[in-house]
């Protein structure tokens, strides 16, 4: 691996808007001079082919979220393309403007759903970010604090610690915490976010674990190893119940492997290759030896990263037929759940509710699963679904970004709860825990939230949805 | 001593244009010569009607060039036979009013509903400047976006800036057939009935206010505009009805009568607000007189009194409600306010002229004072950017 | 990239150069200084980075790096930064969405870019005189889906509506599928307030057709940003129509489709819709959007009538025995508006979507009159074969509409013969009569073809009208008018320029 020089001032690159401007361009390559890359280095940079496949239409503006916030063309899906060909002919250093507009990316690829022309930006930017990564220091707090995401988010049992004190903490916490942190100075804005967003959490839910196998009803369709996830385990530990149960009752068995841990989604999104490699190869080995028909997720982040396992480890002889065969079983539940629908099992017992579904970006965009959530839902009888203004626009969670970005963030979520405030709906439903705790973040306690496979739990238990009282 | 010249061709035209010292009023069929206005007098009066007839018409392009001095009503009779129209149909079409003419008082009638005006069907033109310069802008095809739209500042300049020779105007097919349902309808009641007709889905070509009626034309094929007229006499209830063909012909013609009317003491004035300020300013118009009011469009024509403080106050009125308002024929001799208070774009209209008109020698006194008078020296007064 | 950057026309340098009379440009701290006093901070863009991004808009071959880019927020705001640049007299070019396809919104040498793209409110829906009032940003589609709820919609379509900008609308005259019957910008706005090059505001135009004066408001509507920044317009809508109905057909030849649009004009049946797709950009769409549309077709139609429900049935089996008499080999009626979608998707995916089957392309567009369609595909067609390159065809064949997509290779070097095909079949629809554009406008990229279309004394009037608006070629200077600068530089059959012979050309 070459790094490549990037020599002038370090300047904060905490990546705030309003920041102080990049540095003065490409003079600053310094002596070395652009490589055959440009500003990227040989690791992969972002393939010529799939940057040339832009032609610059501005079809994905509208939908992009920080174009929709800052109306900015460098901070617009064809302004970041338009960037990394700049950096590969060597035009731009990385440091600086760049690695701003990138990080300011929330990577929910509404862009590639939007593009006529077949740009796949998932590519681009994952091909970027360990870019940056790796030829871009970044400023002491802002490595501290993404170190901290990162030795925090994908460990379960540090999790459930943080959850622990979470718990405690937010049965504690004196009313005055909340003035006293709204007038916490910026520079902390991203602590105080990451406060915000610890979910309200039982102790008990927080330490149950899924049993290893829970035998389908009925005959049996197949074997279905389920991702337990790392945050949903901890925060959402209800969902992946639901998930087994609704599973179970259509005929399959269910193997959720005690051993396995973070799919490393969090960390591919925001660039940390190598990490997310190894977290890739355990847990590919984890359901190999589950010997699973297929690999159920009910985390739209995970499922999008596990379905790309292959393109992952490509380059790696002993693993690049595994990751694939791995890849190519991953389903999102909905998919799971839909395809039974044609010969359902368990029968739905009516819900009457006015449910609004949100679209989390990776599984609209990046998995292009829209339909199947819906038909799952309004194969529930009773459920009225709203169609969601502006559905396409992330709300703001984007795995990791809300705690990097919080400003970005919490402007997404004001503008994401608002509209779901307008469809006057009982209940929202969304497939991504990040949603979920970013989406209660702005909508308070206005709503009751749940994963759409706990109302269709709900449904064929014949119970009252969780939290709709 | 004003002399008269008529042109018979585009060279003829720049010719006189270019010999004729002094100032010149253009001169179509002289139906709307007391419209806006009152034009100061003139060296040269330009008589366009030496200009007249088809220059082509492409009926599979459905396009037609035609000379500016060619009166509408021959000009339909020619398209008619290709059934082809223009789909306009101003009122003094009628009185033998040329197109150029039409054009440069920005004339419309009730189908404006649907089709607008000649602006909005005007693809093409060939006009002569003060200078002689013959200037071409538009083409002979419906779409086409190159180079700016000159052809629209004659739209409605009164006969200042320029000579229109020539337009091309883009042409529709003649409908099979014309049905009109009347619903009788106090004045005050016509915005409520509009709406309902509008709200319905037959797609009315126009919909008038006149003498106690509120008319609605539907066109279209054979089977569907009949069919819609009946629908729309059902939704309307009972007292809306069908007419019968020459019931329909008659008033509509009863409609266009009332706009083109003259009388002694009466002037025409004519305005457009947004359709839900048009009751109340109507209502306002207290002394107003053979009203006929399009409730969709929110333009109506009336007459008042020819008194000089009716008629700002009118102006007023209407520029009070967001509108505008030209003053049309009047009782010869009345000095009466043609224009409301001058808009901020008035300037724009001010740079304009001096730049294709510098010495004002077209149509002098036709935008006054919106345009002012050159002062003694000959020089525009209030030409600023 | 470097070496395809045409230099603006407008470097304040050159003693050819509009606005030569003006002080010299001042550029730097001191411009982005007074910026920041109209401003925020980070609404003046200074940085490099930020600039460059800023360098084209959707006609990428032509670029150049603004001196500055700023976002106000309001009309206010707006208007502010005009009499800055008016203040400094520094050029500046107006930006939508950056969607233009004739490099209208390129920047100017040492010019600000003032982008509208803060201004996004719809600041009125008045459903009971069916209009609506917005800011300039607000992208095409977002008005009618403002409006939708009350059955209500505004009808210019462009393909891009999704993306582009009223403001942008405005300053192009744009059009869409749906033109053919409801006409183009121009017949749909009705009053616009205009910050003027010396920053002062005007209305144009009013709230209904009636007009006293002459008509500015048309006047402005497709002067591409040359005679003022648009800051608020007040758009028509129509109601919804009772009935749609849309055939997708595919027919055996070009010609044959070309005959069937004949016959509905003659058959006196005006669709809300007619467009032509040939199998290069149906292959190119299909594969992008999977609309369904026949890939092997040699060319195909899609017509959409609409209107109330007893008018449409009895021309749509008017119009389906048209297209059978035609020899349609297939002929696909959408029965739901989602399915209708669908088709409408294929089609207006196309432009872009041609990306997937040519790593580069050049959009054109140029208009004949429709009886010379067949005329102009034949010569197309040989013209591409001599030239060694592909052409897609996709057009509103209603209204004779052409856009042939030259399909090329940067990386083969076709990217010459590929611009000189393409201005050949814009200067060929002049020649059969037609235009340069039909709605993309003319921009940097045809400023040079003019001439072909208009007389020196033609554009030399329309010259005069600018400085009537803008003394000091402050507005997007450069663009429409053929410049010596621009031209001169131009390969091909432009020089020597025949305003240069007519002794005009100083000025331009
Ligand atoms: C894939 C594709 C398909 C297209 N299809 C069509 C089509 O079907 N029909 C069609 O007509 N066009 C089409 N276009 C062209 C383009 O979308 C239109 O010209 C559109 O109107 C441009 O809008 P914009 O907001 O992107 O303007 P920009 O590209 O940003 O600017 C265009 C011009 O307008 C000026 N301008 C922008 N805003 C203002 C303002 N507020 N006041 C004054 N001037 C302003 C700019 O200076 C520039 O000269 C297409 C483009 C693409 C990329
Ligand atoms: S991934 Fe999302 S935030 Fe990033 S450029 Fe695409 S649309 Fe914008
Ligand atoms: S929609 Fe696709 S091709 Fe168009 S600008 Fe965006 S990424 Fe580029």
């Amino acid at each position: 691996m070459t790094t490549h020089p990037t020599p002038g001032p370090t300047l904060d690159f905490s990546s705030e808007r309003g920041e102080k401007p990049a540095p003065e361009r490409a003079d600053l390559l310094g002596g070395a001079g652009p490589s055959e890359f440009g500003s990227f280095d040989a690791h992969h940079p972002p393939a010529q082919e799939l940057l040339d496949d832009c032609v610059h239409c501005g079809f994905c503006l509208p939908t992009c979220p920080t174009y929709a916030l800052w109306g900015e063309e460098m901070d617009s899906p064809r302004g970041r393309i338009y960037l990394m060909e700049m950096a590969e002919k060597g035009e731009i250093p990385l440091e600086g403007s760049f690695t701003t507009h990138i990080d300011r990316c929330l990577g929910c690829m509404a862009c590639v759903t939007a593009c006529p022309s077949g740009v796949q930006y998932d590519r681009l930017l994952e091909a970027t970010r360990p870019q940056i990564e790796r030829n871009v220091p970044r400023s002491r707090s802002d490595r501290w604090f993404r170190e901290a995401i990162f030795a925090l988010f994908p460990y379960k049992r540090r999790l459930r610690a943080a959850s622990l004190g979470g718990a405690l903490y937010q049965r504690l916490r004196p009313k005055s915490m909340d003035k006293l942190l709204a007038r916490v100075p910026e520079r902390f804005g991203r602590l105080v976010a990451m406060e915000s967003l610890l979910p309200p959490v039982s102790v008990r839910d927080a330490f149950r674990r899924m049993p290893e196998r829970t035998p389908g009803i009925g005959p049996r369709r197949g074997r279905v190893g389920l991702l337990t996830g790392c945050v949903q385990d901890v925060f959402f530990h209800p969902v992946n119940e639901a998930t087994a149960r609704v599973l179970a009752a259509e005929g399959w068995d269910v193997i959720a492997p005690r051993e396995q841990a973070c799919c490393g989604a969090l960390g591919l999104h925001a660039g940390r290759e190598a990490e997310a490699i190894e977290r890739a190869k355990k847990l590919i080995a984890v359901f190999e030896r589950a010997q699973v028909d297929t690999i159920a997720t009910n985390v739209a982040g995970c499922g999008s990263s596990m379905k790309e396992y292959g393109e992952l480890l490509a380059d790696d002889p002993e693993w690049a037929e595994r990751a694939a065969a791995f890849a190519a079983k991953v389903r999102d539940i909905s998919e799971v759940v839909d395809e039974t629908l044609a010969d359902a099992r368990a029968r739905r017992h009516p819900i009457e509710a006015r449910v609004v579904y949100h679209d989390a970006c990776h599984l609209g965009h990046a998995q292009k699963i829209r339909s199947e959530p819906r038909r799952v839902l309004r194969a529930i009888p009773g459920v009225e679904l709203l169609e969601l203004p502006e559905a396409e626009i992330c709300c703001g969670s984007a795995g990791i970004y809300n705690m990097l970005q919080p400003q970005a963030a919490s402007d997404l979520g004001h503008r994401k709860a608002g509209n779901i405030r307008g469809t006057g709906a009982d209940l929202l439903v969304t497939a991504n825990p990040g949603c979920l705790l970013q989406i209660r973040k702005y909508l308070g306690a206005d709503l009751p939230m749940l994963h759409p496979i706990q109302l269709v739990d709900a449904s064929i238990r014949g119970v009252r949805p969780p939290e709709m009282g | 001593m004003t002399d008269t010249i008529t042109p018979r061709s585009l060279d003829e035209l720049r010719d006189a244009v270019i010999d004729r010292p002094g100032t010149i009023r253009i001169a179509g069929a002289g139906t709307a010569h007391d419209w806006a206005g009152t034009p100061e007098p003139a060296d040269t009066v330009l008589d366009t009607t030496g200009l007249s007839g088809i220059v082509t018409h492409n009926p599979g392009d459905m396009t037609v060039e035609v000379w500016a001095g060619t009166p509408f009503g021959a000009l339909q009779t020619d398209l008619g036979e290709h059934h082809q129209r223009v789909a306009v149909d101003p009122a003094r079409a009628a009185e033998g009013a040329t197109l150029g003419g039409l054009f440069a008082t920005a004339d419309a009638g009730p189908r404006s509903l649907q089709y607008g005006s000649l602006r909005d069907l005007v693809i093409g033109a060939t006009i002569v400047l003060a200078d002689g310069t013959v200037a071409r802008s538009g083409g002979h095809v419906i779409k086409n976006v190159a180079g700016y739209d000159l052809t629209k500042l004659l739209h409605g300049a009164q006969g200042t800036l320029g000579v229109l020779a020539r337009l091309v105007l883009r042409l529709h097919p003649t409908p099979q057939v014309t049905a009109t349902v009347a619903a009788s309808c106090e004045r005050s009641a016509m915005a409520g009935l509009a709406r309902r007709v509008a709200d319905s889905p037959v797609e009315p070509t126009a919909v008038e206010w006149h003498a106690g009626r509120l008319l609605s034309l539907l066109e279209g094929s054979e089977s569907g505009a009949e069919a819609r007229a009946r629908r729309l006499a059902e939704i309307l209830g009972s007292d809306a009805a069908v007419l019968a063909p020459d019931d329909a012909t008659q008033a509509w013609e009863a409609h266009a009568a009332a706009v083109r009317a003259r009388s002694d003491d009466r002037a025409v004035f004519r305005f457009g607000v947004t359709p839900s300020e048009l009751p109340r300013v109507l209502d306002a118009l207290e002394s107003a007189t053979g009203v006929t009011a399009s409730p969709r469009t929110g333009v109506a024509t009336v007459a008042l009194p020819a008194d000089a403080d009716v008629v700002a106050t009118a102006h007023r009125r209407v520029a009070e409600a967001g509108g505008t308002s030209t003053l049309r024929q009047r009782p010869a001799g009345a000095a009466l306010p043609a224009f409301g208070p001058a808009p901020a774009s008035a300037t724009v209209l001010r740079a304009v002229a001096a730049s294709l008109d510098p010495d004002q020698r077209f149509g002098r006194g036709r935008l006054a004072p919106w345009l002012p008078l050159p002062d003694q020296t000959g020089q525009p007064t209030g030409v600023s950017a | 990239m470097p070496e395809r950057t045409m230099e603006a026309p407008h470097g304040g340098t050159g003693n050819d150069a509009p606005g030569a009379a003006t002080p010299p440009v001042a550029v730097g701290p001191e411009l982005a200084r007074a910026f920041r006093d109209v401003l925020p901070a980070d609404l003046v863009i200074t940085d490099e980075v930020g600039r460059r991004s800023y360098e084209c808009d959707g006609l990428t071959g032509f670029r150049q790096i603004p001196a500055l880019v700023v976002l106000p927020r309001d009309a206010d705001e707006v208007a502010a930064c005009v009499r800055v640049c008016a203040r400094h007299g520094v050029p500046f070019v107006a930006r939508g969405a950056g969607t233009g396809l004739s490099g209208g919104a390129m920047p100017v040498a040492d010019g600000v870019v003032i982008s509208l793209q803060k201004l996004r409110r719809i600041l009125e829906i008045d459903v009971e005189n069916r209009r609506a009032v917005l800011e300039p940003g607000v992208y095409n589609l977002e008005i009618s889906k403002a409006a939708a709820p009350y059955g209500l919609y505004y009808a210019p379509d462009p393909s891009s509506q999704q993306v582009c900008t009223i403001g942008g609308n405005v300053a192009e005259n744009s059009g869409g599928a749906h033109c053919l019957k409801y006409g183009f910008t121009t017949n749909h706005v009705l009053e616009m307030e205009v910050v003027l090059a010396d920053g002062s505001v005007v209305t144009l135009g009013g709230p209904t057709g009636e007009q006293a004066g002459p008509d500015l408001r048309g006047l402005f509507i497709g002067s591409e940003g040359t005679l003022g920044i648009c800051t608020k317009v007040t758009v028509r809508l129509l109601q919804t129509p009772e009935t749609v109905r849309t055939v997708l057909a595919d027919f055996p030849s070009i010609e044959a489709a070309g005959d069937t649009v004949g016959d509905i004009v003659d058959a006196a049946i005006i669709p809300a819709a007619v467009e032509m797709m040939d199998s290069l950009s149906m292959e190119a769409s299909e594969a992008a959007t999977g609309a369904g549309l026949t890939v092997d077709a040699p060319a195909a139609l899609i017509i959409e009538l609409d209107g109330p429900a007893d008018e449409v049935e009895a021309e749509f089996s008017h119009l389906t025995a048209i297209c059978e008499r035609h020899g349609a080999t297939r002929m696909h009626v959408p029965a739901e508006a989602e399915e209708r979608q669908k088709v409408w998707k294929g089609r207006k995916a196309a432009f872009a979507a041609v990306g997937r089957i040519s790593p580069d392309y050049i959009v054109q567009d140029g208009v004949v009159p429709r009886t010379r369609l067949a005329e102009v595909l034949t010569r197309i067609a040989e013209m591409g074969r001599d030239a060694g390159l592909r052409v897609a065809n996709v057009f509103h064949a209603g209204d004779g509409n052409l856009h042939p997509l030259v399909l090329y290779s940067e990386a083969a070097g076709e990217h010459d013969a590929a611009e000189k095909l393409s201005t050949d079949i814009a200067e060929l629809c002049v020649e059969l009569g037609g235009s340069l554009s039909g709605e993309h406008g003319i921009g940097t990229d045809k400023a040079c073809s003019m001439p072909r279309m208009f007389s020196s004394d033609d554009l030399a009037v329309m010259h005069r009208v600018r400085h009537a608006f803008d003394p000091d070629d402050r507005c997007n200077p450069g663009k429409v008018f053929p410049t010596p600068r621009l031209c001169g530089e131009r390969p091909g059959p432009y020089r020597p320029h025949p305003l240069e012979e007519a002794g005009v050309i100083e000025r331009l």
